[in-house]
C-alpha cells in the first residue's frame, strides 16, 4: 500500500468539507526555495494555444454527430404559477418533432435539493423549465415549443428583495432557509471598548457569469452506455447526476470535456439540460445536442446572489479594532441557496468581538450558483469600504489601519498560516502605485475629472486538497502522457501539469501530452473551481512523476548493475556517479522491458495538520471620475498577492487580468435587472447585461510577493482564480470615494448613481 | 430556398439554402468551419467575427442572401497548411489566449484592421477589437500580440 | 428563427408590390431587423433587400449646395469619410460612436435612422403599447434608460446617434413612396408616441428613405457628443449635437439637438432660442445649459438624465 485514508478538512466555496481522502504515505518534499527550476515557473506558451488560435480547438458547442437532433426547452413566462394542463398534441403533429418531455415524464427526477423536479408543474421563476422538445432542427424544435398549450394558475410573485423579507410575502419554497450566525467574544462589550464607531449599509446587485461559450451538452447512447460531451467544470458531478437521474450505473456514463469557453462557477453543477438531452436521446435513439441561448443563460443557470450589508465597526484610538457587526441579507433565487457574504469580516483582520449574521430570502428568480469567490467579492467590497471609513474617522492611512489589525494567526481558531505575506503585498502594491505620493484627502482637488486612489485586501482559501489523482505513462521514446480527471476550463491546467512533469523527469513539455476531462479514462481529479485545481492536481502530477523517476532509477540500477545511490539522473539519462561511461537512457532502459510504456499513479498528499491555508493579497486602483457625466474610468490597477509559487507567469497573468476585469465589471457595469411588476428578467442579452470591453481596460500590474509556500503542498503553489477578482471592486469603490468625497454604497457604481450622489453632496 | 455563390477562404462555393440561415450557420454546418464561434447570436459579443469583403463583421448578423458575390475569410483561411500566421503566432507568444472561445473572433478583427492599416496606433487596435468580448483574460495581452504583429508588417491578404 | 422570403428587387419602383399586406420589411444592413426577427418581436414573411437596388450607396458632394448620402452607405464609411469629418463633423462624430466596429461595417445610414427602439420591454415578450398592448411597462417599471420628455404614453428613447447629428445639421430626407420621390425635412420626419405609438417616423412600410441631403455648412462648426455606460456597443443615456456660427467668442446662430432623452431627437425650444448671442465663457455656458429640459418630467429612475444632458451641453460648448 502506497496510500492511506485520512480525514481531510478543507474549505471550498464557503463550505467546510470534512471527508475521508486517499493520500500517499510517503510525501514528496516541496522544491526548496533556492532550487533553480527549469520548467515550473517559466512563462511557457499554452499547450492548447495552437488549437485555439488556429480555430481547430473543438469545444462542446462544436461537437456534432451524424443523425444528431436538437433539443430546446420551454420555459415559464410567469414568475410564479401552477400548471393546470399541458396540451402537446399540436406540438407533436409535425413529423420533424421527434420527442418531448413534460413534467409527467419527470415525476421521479428530484431537483434543487428535492424542492422541485427536473420539469415541474410548479414553476417558480420566469425561465423555470416546463418541457423539452427534440426535433430535426433547432427551428423545428422552436416552432413546436410555441404550439404547446398550457393552462396556468398564476400566483402572486415577489422579485423585490425588500418585499421578500416581509412576513406577508408570497410563499415561494417550503424548504426553510435558516440564518447563519457566527459569534466571537462579545459584540456589545467590544463596542463599549471602542473610541470610535462607524456604521454603514452597502448593497450589491445580482451578477451573472455569462461565459462566452453557451452552456451546452451533446449526448449519444451506445446501447446501455451514454456518452456525454459537456461544457462543464466538473465532469464527475455531471456523471453522477446524470447516472442517478437516469437510474443507470455510473459506469455506464462517460463524460468528456476537452475545450471549454469559460465557466466561472456557472458550470460547476450538472445542468437540467444535460439530463433532459440524455432522456430524449434515449427515447429517440439518436444523438442529441442542447444549447442554451443567452436569455436562458441569464435566467436559468446561476448567478451571484445580491447582498444588503449592514456593517458596524468599533475601534480604539490607536487603531485596533474591538468589534465587528455584519448583518447581511440577500437572495439566491427561488430554491435553496446561500447569499452569505460575511467571511471577509470574519477572517481578514484581528478582532476579538464580533457578530455576523447572513440571511437568505427566496424570490421568484433563477437559483444562485458559485460565482468566482462566492460571497467574498460582495463581502469584501462592503467590508473593505467600512474599514476605509473607520480609518478615515481615526485619521489613519487605510494601509496603516489594516497593518495595525494584521493577524498572524487565523482569528477564528488561532492556528498559524502556512504563509501570509499580506503586509509584503501592501508594501509592494503601495510602492508600485506610489500611494504615499499620489493619494490625497478624499474629494481633494478641483476640475471636472477627479482622480482618486483606493485599495482593498483579499483572503481566500485556494490551497487545494486531496483527493486528486494523476496517472503518468512514460513511453519508450521518452514522451509521456499525464492523465487526470480534472478539467482545463481555460485556466492553463494542461500547461502547468506538463511543466510539473517536465520538471521532475527533465523532459521537454512538448513531449508531454496531458489528457484531462474524461471520466471514462481518467482517475478522479478536482473540480475546476474554488482556486482548487492547480494546488490539488499539480501535486498529484508531481507525485506520479516522482514515482516514475524512482521506478526508472530502480530499473537503471538493475540494468547497470549498480546500487541506486550510485546513480545520478539528468535529462533522460542515468549515469554512474563513479564511471561516466556507464549510462542508460530511455531507449536503453525500455530495450530491457517487455512493455513500451511504464505507468505510475500519483495522489495529492494530505494538507498539513495544524495550519490555516489561505491566499492573501491587496489591490490598488487609480480612478478618474468625470463629475459632469458620472463616469468612473479605472486608469490603473496594481495587484499584489501571496499565492505561493508561480507555476507559469503567462497563464498567471491571464488569470489575474481576467479576474480584475471581472471585478471591474462587477464594480461598475454588471447588474441583473428584473421587472418587479411582471417578475420577468430584463437583462437577457449582452447589451443590457454589460460586460467590460477593451475600452474599459486599465493599465494592470501583477506583483507576486511570494516565492513559494513550502508547507502547503509539494509544488508550493496556491490557486489564483478567485484571489484575482476578490479585492478589485472594493479597491475601485474606495478610489471613487477618494476621488469625489462621497461614497457610492451600491454596486455597480453607474453614472446615474454618481451624478445623483454628487448632486446630493452639493446641496 | 435561395441560391447563392460566394468566395470562401479563396475558393468559389455555391449552395442552395433556406433564406433564414445566417452565415455562421452556413460556415459551421455546411462547411464544417467550426473555428467561427457563436456566443450571443445577435451581434453583441464578436465571437463570430469573420471578414466579409475585407471588413470585419458578425457572421451571426449576415443572412444567406447577403452573401451573394461576397468574399468571406474565416479563421481557417488565415493560416496555410497548418502553419500559423504571424498574428496567430503572436497570440501564442504574448499569452493572448485563455479559454480561447473569443480568440478566432479577436484574430479576425485584428486581421481586418491590419489589412487596411499596417501601422495602426494602439488606440486603433483597441477600437478594432472593441466589439469583441473576452470574459476570461482581459485584453492587454491581445493588444500586445496585435502590436507586435503590426510592427512586423507581415500580414498578407490570403483571400486574394 | 422562422423562415422568410429574401427578395432582391432590381429597382425602387418594384419595392411597393411586396407590401400588399404588412408582412414585409425593408432590409438594408440588417443588423437591427435581424435582431427583431430573431427575438420574434416581429415575424416578417418577406425581407426586401435594398442592396440590389442600384445607386443607394453613393456619397455625392453637390458643389456649393451640400452632401447627398445614399441610405445604404455604411456607417463605417461615414465615420471614415474625410469630407464628412471636415465639413459635417457632428455626423462623423456620431457615426464613430455607433455600436461596434463589426456592426458599423454592416449597418447603413438609412437603417440607423430608421432602427427600432431599444426599450427592453419592447424588445422582449411584453405586450407593450408599441406592440399593440395596452400598457407601457417602463412608465412605472425599470425606466433608467427611458425618456424624460415627450414620452407619454410610450417612454422609448430614439436609439439613433446619426439622427441627432443630422437634425442639428438640418438634413433633408429623400423618400420614395412607390411612385415618386419627395423631400422631407428631418424636423418633420420623426413621430412622437402621442401622435402614433407604433411607429417612430412618418414612413409607410413600403416607403424607402433613399438618401439624406445635408446642406452646406458654410462658416458653421458642428459637433456631437454621446454618453453611455460603456464607451462602445451601447446606446446613449444622453447625447448632444450642436451646430453653431461664431463671431469670436460669441455664438451668432445655431442649433442644439438632444439624443437619448426623448422618443425622437429632441429640439428643446428654450436652448435653441437662447443659443444665438451666447458668449462662450464658463459662466454663460453654465447658465445657458440650465435652460435645457426645463419641461422634462422624469420617471422614477431617469432624473439623472436632465443633469447629464445639461452637462453634455456644457462639455460640447466649451470645446467648440
Amino acid at each position: 500500500m502506497s496510500t492511506k485514508f485520512i480525514k481531510s478538512k478543507f474549505w471550498v466555496e464557503d463550505i467546510k468539507e470534512e471527508m475521508m481522502a486517499e493520500v500517499p504515505i510517503s510525501v514528496v518534499e516541496p522544491w526548496q526555495k533556492d532550487k533553480e527550476l527549469k520548467y515550473v515557473g517559466k512563462p511557457e506558451s499554452r499547450k492548447d494555444a495552437y488549437d485555439k488560435v488556429s480555430g481547430t480547438a473543438e469545444y462542446t458547442f462544436d461537437k456534432s454527430f451524424s443523425q444528431i437532433a436538437v433539443a430546446k426547452t420551454l420555459r415559464s413566462p410567469y414568475p410564479n404559477a401552477v400548471i393546470k394542463k399541458i396540451d402537446v398534441s399540436e406540438a407533436i403533429k409535425n413529423k420533424n418533432v421527434l420527442g418531448i418531455l413534460t413534467p409527467d415524464n419527470c415525476k421521479d427526477n428530484d431537483w434543487y435539493s428535492g424542492t422541485s423536479k427536473l420539469l415541474d408543474k410548479k414553476v417558480r421563476y420566469n425561465g423555470d423549465e416546463i418541457a423539452c422538445i427534440v426535433a430535426e432542427t433547432e427551428q423545428d424544435a422552436e416552432e413546436a415549443l410555441r404550439l404547446i398549450k398550457i393552462e396556468y394558475e398564476i400566483l402572486p410573485h415577489v422579485t423585490d428583495l425588500e418585499k421578500a423579507k416581509l412576513d406577508t410575502a408570497a410563499k415561494i419554497n417550503d424548504h426553510e432557509l435558516k440564518p447563519r450566525e457566527y459569534n466571537r467574544g462579545n459584540l456589545e462589550e467590544g463596542l463599549k471598548e471602542a473610541d470610535i464607531i462607524v456604521e454603514d449599509k452597502f448593497s450589491t446587485s445580482v451578477a451573472v457569469h455569462n461565459p462566452l461559450e453557451p452552456h451546452c451538452s451533446v449526448v449519444k447512447w451506445d446501447g446501455e452506455k451514454l456518452l456525454v460531451f459537456d461544457s462543464t467544470q466538473g465532469i464527475w458531478a455531471v456523471r453522477d447526476t446524470v447516472a442517478s437521474q437516469l437510474g443507470i450505473p455510473a459506469s455506464n456514463v462517460r463524460v468528456i470535456k476537452k475545450y471549454m469557453g469559460g465557466g466561472f462557477g456557472g458550470k460547476l453543477e450538472c445542468g437540467k439540460y444535460t439530463v433532459m438531452a440524455a432522456l430524449l436521446s434515449k427515447k429517440i435513439g439518436r444523438p442529441v445536442k442542447i444549447v442554451l441561448d443567452r436569455k436562458e443563460m441569464n435566467q436559468a443557470v446561476g448567478n451571484r446572489p445580491s447582498s444588503v450589508q449592514e456593517l458596524k465597526i468599533g475601534a480604539k484610538k490607536d487603531g485596533s479594532i474591538t468589534a465587528i457587526s455584519h448583518n447581511a441579507y440577500g437572495t439566491a433565487g427561488a430554491f435553496p441557496g446561500s447569499a452569505g457574504c460575511s467571511w471577509p469580516a470574519r477572517s481578514l483582520y484581528k478582532c476579538p468581538n464580533m457578530k455576523l449574521v447572513d440571511t437568505t430570502y427566496y424570490i421568484n428568480a433563477g437559483k444562485d450558483r458559485p460565482f468566482r469567490a462566492p460571497g467574498h467579492v460582495q463581502g469584501t467590497f462592503a467590508f473593505e469600504s467600512i474599514i476605509d471609513e473607520a480609518a478615515e474617522k481615526l485619521g489613519m492611512d487605510p494601509i496603516e489601519f489594516r497593518v495595525k489589525n494584521f493577524t498572524a494567526v487565523d482569528p477564528d481558531w488561532n492556528g498559524p498560516y502556512t504563509s501570509k505575506l499580506l503586509r509584503e503585498a501592501y508594501i509592494a502594491g503601495a510602492d508600485k502605485i506610489r500611494w504615499k505620493e499620489n493619494r490625497k484627502k478624499a474629494g481633494f482637488g478641483g476640475g471636472i475629472v477627479k482622480t482618486g486612489y483606493g485599495m482593498a485586501s483579499q483572503i481566500w482559501w485556494g490551497g487545494g486538497a486531496p483527493p486528486s489523482y494523476a496517472i503518468l505513462k512514460l513511453n519508450w521514446d521518452g514522451s509521456a502522457e499525464l492523465v487526470s480527471g480534472t478539467q482545463d476550463i481555460g485556466t492553463g491546467t494542461y500547461t502547468i501539469l506538463a511543466q510539473i512533469v517536465a520538471e521532475v523527469l527533465e523532459i521537454p513539455t512538448r513531449k508531454i501530452n496531458v489528457v484531462l476531462g474524461d471520466t471514462g479514462v481518467c482517475p478522479f481529479g478536482a473540480m475546476s473551481g474554488g482556486s482548487m485545481t492547480a494546488p490539488s492536481v499539480g501535486p498529484a502530477a508531481r507525485d506520479a512523476a516522482e514515482k516514475m523517476l524512482s521506478k526508472l532509477k530502480s530499473a537503471a540500477a538493475a540494468i547497470l548493475e549498480l546500487s541506486e545511490d550510485k546513480l545520478e539522473y539528468s535529462e533522460g539519462v542515468f549515469s554512474s556517479k563513479d564511471d561516466r561511461s556507464k549510462t542508460a537512457d530511455f531507449s536503453k532502459l525500455f530495450g530491457h522491458f517487455r512493455e513500451g510504456v511504464l505507468v505510475t499513479q500519483g495522489a495529492r498528499e494530505a494538507n498539513p495538520e495544524g495550519y490555516a491555508i489561505n491566499t492573501f493579497g491587496a489591490q490598488f486602483a487609480k480612478v478618474d471620475v468625470n463629475t459632469l457625466t458620472g463616469k468612473v474610468c479605472v486608469k490603473h490597477v496594481v495587484a499584489a498577492h501571496d499565492i505561493g509559487r508561480v507555476l507559469n507567469r503567462k497563464t498567471l497573468n491571464n488569470q489575474f487580468h481576467g479576474g480584475i476585469m471581472m471585478g471591474l465589471g462587477f464594480a461598475l457595469l454588471e447588474e441583473r435587472v428584473i421587472d418587479n411588476y411582471t417578475g420577468k428578467l430584463l437583462t437577457t442579452n449582452l447589451l443590457d447585461y454589460k460586460l467590460p470591453t477593451i475600452i474599459e481596460t486599465p493599465e494592470i500590474d501583477v506583483i507576486i510577493v511570494s516565492e513559494e509556500d513550502n508547507k502547503v503542498n509539494n509544488i508550493g503553489a496556491k490557486g489564483i482564480g478567485e484571489p484575482a477578482m476578490i479585492p478589485t471592486a472594493g479597491a475601485i469603490a474606495n478610489a471613487v470615494y477618494n476621488a469625489i468625497g462621497v461614497r457610492i454604497k451600491d454596486l455597480p457604481i453607474t453614472p446615474d448613481k454618481v451624478l445623483n450622489a454628487l448632486a446630493s453632496k452639493n446641496n | 430556398m435561395i441560391q447563392i455563390s460566394f468566395i470562401l477562404n479563396g475558393k468559389k462555393v455555391k449552395l442552395e439554402t433556406d433564406e433564414n440561415r445566417r452565415l455562421i450557420d452556413i460556415l459551421r454546418e455546411d462547411f464544417s468551419l467550426t473555428g467561427t464561434k457563436e456566443g450571443c447570436s445577435i451581434g453583441e459579443c464578436g465571437a463570430c467575427t469573420i471578414i466579409m469583403n475585407k471588413l470585419a463583421v458578425n457572421s451571426c448578423l449576415v443572412l444567406a442572401g447577403q452573401l451573394i458575390d461576397s468574399e468571406i475569410l474565416t479563421i481557417e483561411g488565415v493560416s496555410e497548411n497548418g502553419k500559423l500566421n504571424v498574428l496567430q503566432e503572436n497570440f501564442l507568444k504574448y499569452g493572448a489566449v485563455q479559454c480561447g472561445y473569443c480568440t478566432p473572433g479577436m484574430i479576425m478583427s485584428i486581421y481586418a484592421l491590419l489589412l487596411k492599416n499596417n501601422n495602426p496606433a494602439d488606440e486603433e487596435i483597441k477600437e478594432a477589437i472593441a466589439g469583441n468580448l473576452c470574459r476570461c483574460t482581459g485584453y492587454k495581452q491581445i493588444i500586445d500580440a496585435a502590436r507586435a504583429t503590426a510592427d512586423t508588417d507581415m500580414i498578407t491578404d490570403l483571400s486574394q | 428563427m422562422k423562415n422568410f422570403k429574401y427578395i432582391q428587387p432590381k429597382s425602387l419602383s418594384e419595392v411597393k408590390k411586396y407590401f400588399s399586406d404588412n408582412h414585409s420589411v425593408l432590409y438594408a444592413g440588417g443588423t437591427d431587423v435581424l435582431g427583431l426577427v430573431k427575438k420574434e418581436v416581429y415575424n416578417y414573411e418577406n425581407m426586401i433587400d435594398l442592396k440590389s437596388v442600384p445607386d443607394l450607396d453613393k456619397v455625392e458632394e453637390v458643389k456649393g449646395k451640400g452632401l447627398k448620402i445614399g441610405a445604404l452607405v455604411k456607417i463605417s464609411e461615414i465615420a471614415e469619410s474625410e469630407i464628412i469629418k471636415n465639413k459635417y463633423t457632428a455626423l462623423s462624430d456620431a457615426a464613430q460612436k455607433v455600436a461596434s466596429p463589426q456592426i458599423r461595417n454592416m449597418a447603413t445610414l438609412g437603417g440607423n435612422i430608421c432602427q427600432r427602439p431599444r426599450c427592453w420591454y419592447y424588445r422582449d415578450d411584453y405586450a407593450c403599447l408599441r406592440k399593440d398592448g395596452d400598457y407601457c411597462y417602463a412608465e412605472e417599471g425599470e425606466n433608467k434608460y427611458h425618456a424624460v420628455i415627450g414620452g407619454s404614453p410610450c417612454f422609448i428613447v430614439h436609439p439613433s446617434d446619426t439622427a441627432v447629428a443630422l437634425m442639428a445639421l438640418d438634413a433633408v430626407f429623400n423618400i420614395f413612396d412607390g411612385n415618386a420621390e419627395r423631400e422631407v425635412p428631418i424636423s418633420e420626419f420623426f413621430v412622437q408616441p402621442d401622435e402614433d405609438v407604433y411607429l417612430e417616423n412618418i414612413l409607410k412600410p413600403y416607403e424607402v428613405l433613399t438618401s439624406v441631403f445635408i446642406p452646406e455648412q458654410k462658416n458653421k462648426v458642428s459637433r456631437f457628443i454621446k454618453f453611455a455606460e460603456r464607451d462602445v456597443w451601447d446606446f446613449a443615456m444622453a447625447s448632444v449635437a450642436v451646430k453653431v456660427e461664431k463671431n469670436g467668442n460669441k455664438i451668432t446662430g445655431g442649433k442644439i439637438i438632444l439624443g437619448g432623452v426623448a422618443p425622437i431627437p429632441w429640439y428643446d425650444e428654450k436652448i435653441n432660442k437662447g443659443i444665438s448671442g451666447l458668449t462662450l465663457d464658463e459662466k454663460s455656458i453654465d447658465e445657458f445649459s440650465k435652460l435645457a429640459l426645463q419641461d422634462a418630467e422624469p420617471l422614477s429612475k431617469n432624473g439623472y438624465k436632465i443633469t447629464l444632458a445639461r452637462n453634455l451641453i456644457k462639455m460640447i460648448l466649451s470645446e467648440i
